[in-house]
């Protein structure tokens, strides 16, 4: 890929998953699963996209931006700790598996969701000074195996076009 | 770009439905339930029993208003942004706990007194 193409293909993905993580607050999920701070996490879906079709590097180079600038965007101190928290342990794991020939996109995306949450629990455990703040991560997790199979989907569907026509 | 499940995949959602039932016995209640402590940034600042009707408000950089009622407790009002304590609703399970991440404060319930001060720094 040529820098140029480099250059736009990071600055329109950051775009994107910004606008992704503020679209996200206006979809009400509490009324179909009722568990309190859950989210689609449709942002994950952008760091997925760049981490198939570029690398990590690349994926990382999206990723810090998207959460220093959501928190701009009307997010808060905790949320910036809970989305680079849960953001970095996503993609560092599934960076790491991604070249499994035993996993398809599918995979990845479930563990990236998992290790979100845990992520996310462990900014949560720090904040409150607790532990007992993961009493609430079976359920996280167990939300993560429909979020990431979601994100997977959809990823996988976009990938497959963009690297028809890119 | 691969479009089959595979065998790893199978194995990802197997792993994380066991962490999540490793994670959900390991808190798993042994005792009845008996007070509802109350933390704020980490501090236990007060342990309400749960035989008791109450209703306190606490101001951390919010103000929440916790409610004992019939053996359970709730967060029942709150002025924090997204109020997902209020939307946790009433509990009364011995090691499950009420969060409220923008105002710092949690409401753990424990069985009796003496574990109520196990608090990780």
């Amino acid at each position: 890929m040529s820098k140029t193409k480099r250059l736009t293909f990071c600055a329109v993905m950051l775009s994107l998953a910004l606008v992704l993580s503020y679209v996200e607050r206006f979809l009400p999920l509490q009324p179909l699963i009722p568990l309190p701070g859950i989210k689609l996490g449709l942002a994950n879906i952008v760091t997925l996209i760049v981490l198939y079709y570029t690398d990590a590097k690349t994926a990382f180079s999206v990723l810090i931006p998207r959460c220093l600038l959501g928190a701009v965007f009307g997010g808060s101190v905790t949320a910036l700790l809970f989305s680079l928290c849960g953001g970095t342990l996503a993609l560092a794991l599934m960076s790491l598996v991604r070249r499994s020939p035993a996993l398809s996109v599918y995979g990845v995306s479930i563990l990236g969701a998992a290790a979100h949450n845990v992520g996310q629990i462990a900014a949560a455990m720090l904040l409150m000074h607790s532990v007992y703040v993961a009493a609430y991560l079976p359920f996280l997790l167990i939300a993560a195996l429909f979020t990431g199979f979601l994100t997977a989907t959809v990823c996988n569907g976009v990938l497959h076009v963009i690297t028809q026509r890119l | 770009m691969k479009r089959v499940w595979k065998w790893g995949d199978a194995a990802v959602v197997g792993a994380v439905l066991l962490a999540a039932l490793f994670v959900f016995l390991l808190f798993l209640p042994k005792e009845e339930a008996a007070y509802a402590a109350v933390y704020l940034d980490g501090t236990l600042i007060d342990t309400l029993p749960l035989n008791e009707d109450v209703q306190i408000t606490y101001t951390g950089n919010y103000h929440s208003t916790v409610t004992v009622r019939n053996g359970k407790v709730a967060v029942t009002a709150s002025d924090c942004p997204g109020e997902d304590c209020v939307h946790s609703g009433w509990v009364n399970t011995p090691a499950r706990s009420i969060v409220c991440l923008p105002n710092r404060l949690e409401i753990r319930i424990a069985a009796d007194t003496s574990d109520v001060d196990f608090v990780v720094r």
